[in-house]
């Protein structure tokens, strides 16, 4: 490329100021050699357009139009950055195939990235995409939370209700499904009086049971331990105290 | 947040689903990124429904956003954990099965984009499949009108040496 060509693609564009095309224009009648450059360049223009047509004709659209649900907000992320691969139905179905109690799965991985990274920096880099307007806005009446928890509690092999899983000045608002590492990954979504994300995740992993721990990372407080089988992990923008007098709660509370 | 607001952005989302897609596409060269990346656009475009600006151009309020989440958020952190997306340059040919329904010259064309370095096939896509003028164009990637006239002609060059 020259500083030619970029003249000629302006040219070809329509973007020089009158000055500059009418002098490029005179160049061109005068060079044989530069009039062939622009026309090699101005043939590329049509391909380029019907190339990026294409591409848009592969846009999954359906997929991509279960993020716009009428009914509910977004709420819960596909995500696969970072190493993190994060899969799920439709929001909507989701939410109406626990409605109906149906122990659906969303079928999703919680993957790893090239074995680098734990569960817990894979939730946490998740949980930044939370906001406090995530799930704020969802207030689900008493029958659909109990049939969400009973169907994730289903997948992971808890017994999950509205009672056992109330923790103090925190609004539980909804469970739902993910895995990781090929283990099924229940997330149960709770919002502080500001509206802040506190996330439980429980993963059916058959770990051995193991006391309550606690760390920051960032600006999330995690405190996790494994019972049962079980590995619980609480994540959320709360002091780490916080989230270990949490993770104690809801260990008493199973 | 106000619901008007929110319905205004919903509304808008929807006819720019394809084309989101299809920038996220040709930033991260990863299908599977591409469409979390929209997802991530369309979560951020509704939670912030109020900063849109009634009267504006909502698909490119829509690409701002998705080129933020893009350079602040995905890709920054696939460099500080020395990752990265796969540099191949036929990430945009979608599949062999595809690829044989496919014109073959747009797959030749697909594969040299995706052999051109981001910041080249951002600004070819945004020029020339979505209507940026040039002078749009250095606003949208806060660079000197220049570097857009450089990098076209860059792809441009590119793309003539398929002939």
């Amino acid at each position: 490329m020259s500083d030619d060509d970029a003249e000629l693609v302006a040219l070809i564009d329509n973007e020089l100021d009158e000055d500059r095309r009418t002098a490029l224009l005179a160049c061109l009648a005068a060079d044989n050699g530069l009039r062939q450059r622009y026309e090699e360049l101005r043939q590329t223009g049509a391909p380029l357009a019907a190339s990026f047509d294409v591409l848009l004709e592969q846009a999954p659209l359906a997929r991509l139009r279960t993020a716009l649900s009428d009914n509910e907000p977004i709420r819960r992320l596909p995500m696969r950055f970072a190493g993190i691969a994060l899969r799920e139905l439709a929001v909507g179905l989701v939410i109406g195939a626990f409605a109906a109690g149906a122990a659906i799965w969303a079928a999703s991985t919680f993957g790893l990235f090239d074995g680098r990274e734990d569960w817990h920096t894979a939730i946490a880099e998740y949980t930044h995409f939370y906001t406090n307007e995530t799930f704020s806005p969802l207030k689900p009446d008493a029958v659909q939370q109990a049939a969400e928890l009973k169907a994730v509690g289903a997948m992971v092999g808890a017994n999950l209700t509205p009672e056992n899983v109330a923790l103090p000045d925190l609004r539980f608002t909804s469970a739902f499904m993910l895995s990781y590492g090929g283990s099924p990954m229940g997330v149960l979504a709770y919002v502080d009086p500001s509206g802040a994300p506190v996330l439980l995740c429980i993963l059916a992993n058959g770990a051995p049971d193991t006391p309550t721990r606690s760390e920051r990372r960032g600006d999330l407080s995690l405190a996790w331990w494994s019972r049962n089988g079980r590995s619980h992990l609480v994540i959320g923008h709360v002091p780490e105290e916080r989230a270990v007098a949490l993770a104690q709660m809801i260990e008493k509370q199973g | 947040m106000s619901e008007a607001s929110r319905r205004e952005v919903r509304a808008g989302l929807e006819p720019s689903l394809a084309r989101l897609w299809r920038y996220a596409l040709v930033l991260s060269k990863a299908r599977d990124a591409a469409d979390d990346l929209v997802q991530a656009t369309c979560l951020r475009a509704i939670e912030r429904a109020d900063q849109f600006a009634a009267g504006t151009r909502i698909d490119r309020w829509l690409f701002a956003i998705l080129r933020s989440i893009w350079l602040n958020e995905i890709r920054s952190q696939r460099i500080r954990e020395g990752g990265g997306f796969v540099d191949a340059e036929d990430a945009l040919i979608s599949d062999g099965a595809r690829e044989m329904e496919t014109n073959i010259t747009a797959s030749t064309v697909l594969r040299a984009i995706g052999g051109l370095p981001e910041a080249q096939r951002e600004t070819i896509l945004l020029v020339y499949a979505e209507g940026y003028s040039y002078a749009e164009a250095a606003v949208a990637l806060r660079v000197p009108t220049g570097t857009i006239m450089s990098r076209l002609a860059a792809g441009r060059a590119a793309l003539a040496k398929l002939k």
